[in-house]
């Protein structure tokens, strides 16, 4: 056992040696998903395979930190070569301020990219496209199939079967939806699952990125509302529970149900393995209005201004881009690829794209009011916090919502 | 009176006791279940919080160690921790001396800008100072740490060290020279050796923050090769957030060397903490 | 020259002492710390500076909404987080030092005991304490509901009433060992016949602690209270870990150092808004001369009382 281990080690050793003593060209990939390190390492490898001149170390920072560093080092001339950028307002004050090399025009497989899903990685001060996309997400309801089927409860069409569902749950000694409110984000992610189909999905979200109207819009408040209403379904103590604490209950099927992200899957997967999970868009009052649900583009993948491998760099950029590459993230990570063409192989997943097809409408807050300060997200998701806790009035929540956004929104001002 | 005395006396002792006890209790408790939990698999966490584990095996540990290369970590954190305390050391320390024992013009002015760094989180500079450390060329580099760290810690060791020279008496000094030693050797054979537990203070209270520190690390290091502790755990958890039972075994395992080091001499510990904040 | 050499026959000791401190200390804090704070004055877009903007910044943080808000809620929780932290350790924590002044058997462990969460990473405390403190698996809530106390439990790291508090509290579980190890240091040096003398005059116990023990041990409270001023108003670790950047619940646990932080480098966990460097530089300078001002009346007020004394 030992004697082999070493050996292959000392082979390994050798052959890394060899590697590098060949290699003309060592790129630096920074990102904050620490999660998928050994995914990264695998698709690095696939890339490596192709390209044995190039070596590409990746190294994950805090997500909390990631931000902090990345800008500190660009802005100092510093850094990796190659960037995992978040998307929309993250990026844009980076590709704003120089540092990041304009991508469209110099990898042709971007023009096969859906154009809403490029916005995710745009300036638009000069409509130049600066990064990859790498993900699509998708915002709905989670519930867990099998503890759906055990007490016979089927996915609601309605908004009064979904209080049913909630209730019968409850009723069963678990929460009905997992969700809490101490992580302020996770707020947003709420009313992303249960807005959309209230305010109305994309015509309200065209008109209020148009300025034809704002945040004061019966449509919107009434969306708040129904988040609002479910106070009752959410975890017991929900202004405590958190972010991890919401996926151990859902995990650990101490909840039926829970509003969250497509990246849940993936999450889910690792936790509890023998979980199945089931998704669906929060309905209407009645079924034949139409439900929606919210998508985003996670972030992209761009390339530092200042990188000295420029050339090495755009090869690697074009394998992120390619189908082969899209295929094989989407098979390891389970999250929905921003690649065209790209077909889930999970069941679950499956699911989410079609429900996107469909019904999805961009991430309201997210999308398109992260581009100044204070930005929607931010407002939405401490005011919301504050309503759910119980401790401000909803008219008072959309009222700020709507001040702080018109501080740098110009069709509000 | 004399009777009720002893009686009296002996309740005193129980309730004095007992005050003591709970608060030891409620200071020792969360830091035994840390230790515990570290024992545990995750959903015997939620299940079980505080009780005994089931097992006292040590795979978590070993998990940890290998996985999350801990013994790479312990080699970076105690070099950059050591070498940060020497260099802080033997430049505080005489700049302490001269700002104690003489009078000099600038001595009030100089006095006041080591102090006026006590008050300033020195997080408010990072920008500058990562812009610095790359014209230097220390980027990824202990260097960088090290040099940080002294910085920041030259305040309050200035501030300690010079607290403690001034208490020395001053006929010292005057026999020194009596004797014909010049300023530096009365400075390094007279007043420095009398001064240790001020020198121990400073590295106390300096050595429990560096150890602990997690985003200077983050900044200026960009390779596994020189990751202290908390960065790497940091790291870590970020991998692993969701499985407590490993988060736990980390945290204990990063809180482990210095609290073997608390347990050992925590008297002298204790003693040099309290003796830096008395004599200010 | 020969005014050079005798400057340097006299003040040259002097020099050596003093430059590698300085070279260090200067270059590597001074320095950043100095040109970030005049960055305040700038106007920046994302990462570009930009035009001198003279104090433009400083109206923002202080007239300008939700700036100014966030500005004096973070001031007034850190103000809170003092005269809290403040009240535990001057009044439980002077009392159990006098009480482990009396040197009886075992008291050397409860000593250790009480300064072990010291050493504690501040990270490693904030995720403690989130754990034993989670409404639904916590030890504490488990705890209250085994005894029959279901009704106490709460999420009060969620709660806007309870969060900061609970915040406070866990600090001074981390903290509080400090200030007993210096007050019973000094408790311990002051002589015994000060003590005696008072009982000859037949003082009770509370007199001979009010005053005999409580005026010696004055320069000790007032050293402890400085340091701990100039702490809490940089406290920043435990609400990031245990509450985020941005002080959830709406903003209840923000503190200045948050803000700061937040404001500079956006949260990402809100939307990653872009870093505004000039308003953080702001805010960092009033951070500085709040943090500034009263520590430096409270050095003053202790070296003059001392000398008196």
């Amino acid at each position: 056992m030992m004697p082999r281990t070493l050996r292959t080690f000392a082979l390994t050793l050798a052959v890394a040696f060899l590697a590098s003593a060949l290699a003309q060209t060592n790129l630096t990939f920074w990102s904050w998903r620490t999660e998928d390190v050994a995914a990264y390492e695998q698709f690095i490898a696939a890339f490596q395979a192709e390209n044995p001149d190039i070596t590409v170390s990746f190294t994950p920072y805090l997500n909390t930190e990631y931000n902090t560093i990345l800008s500190t080092a660009l802005q100092g001339g510093g850094g990796p070569d190659i960037v995992h950028l978040r998307a929309y307002g993250g990026m844009e004050s980076l590709a704003q301020a120089g540092l990041l090399v304009r991508l469209d025009g110099q990898v042709a497989a971007l023009e096969g990219f859906d154009p809403g899903v490029l916005l995710g990685a745009t300036n638009r001060a000069d409509g130049g496209v600066y990064g990859v996309p790498f993900a699509l997400q998708t915002v709905q309801v989670l519930y867990n199939i099998d503890m759906f089927e055990r007490l016979g409860l089927e996915e609601p069409t309605t908004w009064a079967e979904l209080l049913a569902v909630g209730d019968a749950l409850k009723a069963s000694g678990v929460n009905a939806f997992a969700n809490g409110t101490k992580d302020g984000w996770t707020n947003e992610t709420l009313f992303g699952a249960v807005g959309p189909t209230f305010y109305g999905g994309t015509p309200f979200f065209e008109a209020i990125t148009a300025g034809e109207t704002d945040f004061t819009d019966p449509r919107f408040t009434a969306a708040l509302e129904r988040m609002v209403a479910l106070r009752p379904y959410l975890a017991d103590n929900y202004t405590g529970i958190g972010y991890t604490d919401m996926q151990t209950l859902f995990a650990f099927e101490q909840a039926g149900m829970m509003a969250a992200g497509s990246y849940e899957l993936g999450n889910m997967a690792s936790l509890n393995p023998l979980l199945r999970i089931g998704s669906f868009a929060v309905p209407a009052d009645d079924a034949a209005t139409p439900s929606a649900i919210s998508f985003y583009v996670d972030g992209s993948y761009g390339i530092n201004a200042n990188s000295p491998h420029q050339e090495a760099a755009l090869r690697f950029i074009e394998f992120l881009a390619s189908q082969e590459y899209g295929q094989m993230f989407t098979d390891t990570l389970q999250q929905i690829s921003a690649v065209p063409g790209t077909a889930p192989t999970s069941e679950a997943l499956a699911g989410m794209v079609e429900m996107m097809n469909e019904q999805g409408t961009p991430y309201l807050m997210l999308t398109a009011f992260r581009f100044g300060t204070p930005s929607g997200s931010t407002l939405l998701q401490n005011e919301m916090q504050a309503v759910m806790a119980g401790d401000k009035d909803l008219a008072e929540a959309v009222v700020n919502i709507q001040r702080g956004v018109a501080e740098w929104f110009a069709p509000f001002q | 009176m004399a009777a009720s005395s002893p009686a009296s006396r002996a309740f005193t002792r129980v309730v004095v006791y007992l005050i003591l006890g709970t608060m030891a209790a409620v200071f020792l408790y969360p830091v035994v279940l840390m230790l515990l939990t570290a024992f545990k698999t995750t959903p015997e966490i939620f299940r079980n919080p505080f009780g005994l584990p089931a097992s006292w095996g040590l795979e978590t540990f070993a998990n940890v160690w290998r996985r999350a290369n801990f013994g790479l970590y312990l080699r970076n954190s105690l070099l950059i921790t050591g070498a940060s305390a020497l260099l802080l050391l033997a430049t505080a320390a005489p700049a302490a001396y001269a700002l104690a024992r003489y009078t000099f013009r600038l001595r009030g002015a100089l006095f006041l800008f080591f102090l006026a760094g006590i008050m300033i989180p020195i997080r408010l500079g990072i920008l500058p100072l990562y812009l610095l450390m790359r014209d230097l060329n220390l980027i990824d580099s202990p260097l960088a740490l090290i040099l940080t760290y002294t910085a920041s810690g030259m305040p309050m060791s200035v501030f300690l060290l010079s607290v403690f020279f001034r208490n020395l008496p001053r006929e010292l000094e005057d026999a020194a020279r009596i004797d014909g030693c010049t300023e530096a050797q009365t400075f390094w054979r007279i007043m420095l050796p009398l001064v240790r537990p001020g020198l121990a203070t400073v590295v106390i209270v300096n050595v429990v923050p560096w150890w602990n520190d997690f985003f200077f690390p983050l900044l200026f290091l960009t390779s596994d090769t020189w990751k202290t502790i908390p960065l790497g755990m940091q790291v870590f958890f970020g991998q692993h957030l969701v499985d407590w039972s490993l988060v736990f075994s980390g945290m204990t395992l990063a809180s482990l060397p210095l609290l073997i080091i608390y347990l050992l001499m925590s008297r002298q510990f204790i003693a040099g903490l309290t003796a830096g904040a008395v004599k200010g | 020259m020969r005014d050079a050499r005798r400057w340097w026959g006299k003040h040259g000791h002097l020099f050596v002492f003093l430059t590698p401190a300085l070279l260090i200390y200067g270059l590597f804090m001074a320095y950043p710390l100095v040109s970030s704070l005049t960055y305040s004055l700038y106007e920046w877009d994302g990462y570009v500076r930009k035009g001198f903007t003279g104090l433009a910044n400083f109206a923002t943080v202080l007239t300008r909404w939700p700036y100014q808000e966030r500005f004096w809620g973070a001031l007034s929780h850190n103000a809170l987080f003092f005269v809290l932290t403040f009240a535990i350790q001057t009044t439980l924590g002077l009392f159990v030092a006098v009480l482990l002044a009396r040197k009886w058997r075992g008291f050397a462990f409860f000593q250790a005991a009480y300064f072990l969460p010291h050493t504690l990473s501040l990270v490693v405390v904030g995720f403690l304490w989130r754990m034993l403190l989670n409404p639904t698996w916590g030890a504490v809530a488990q705890g209250l509901r085994r005894v029959g106390l279901d009704g106490w439990v709460q999420p009060w790291l969620g709660q806007s009433d309870s969060a900061l508090v609970t915040i406070i509290l866990v600090n001074a579980w981390a903290w509080l060992g400090f200030p007993i190890l210096v007050y019973l240091a000094a408790v311990q040096a002051i002589p015994r016949e000060f003590h005696e003398a008072a009982v000859v005059d037949g003082a009770s116990p509370w007199q001979d602690f009010r005053f005999v023990t409580f005026p010696l041990l004055l320069p000790s409270i007032a050293m402890v209270t400085i340091l701990t001023f100039i702490w809490d108003f940089n406290a920043f670790e435990l609400v990031f870990v245990m509450q985020g950047a941005s002080g959830s619940p709406n903003y209840a646990t923000d503190l200045l150092a948050t803000f700061f932080y937040r404001t500079a480098f956006g949260d990402p966990t809100t939307g990653g808004e872009p870093g505004q460097i000039g308003v953080a530089a702001a805010i960092g300078v009033l951070m500085l001369v709040i943090i500034g001002i009263v520590s430096a009346f409270g050095v003053r007020f202790t070296t003059r009382s001392q000398t008196e004394f």
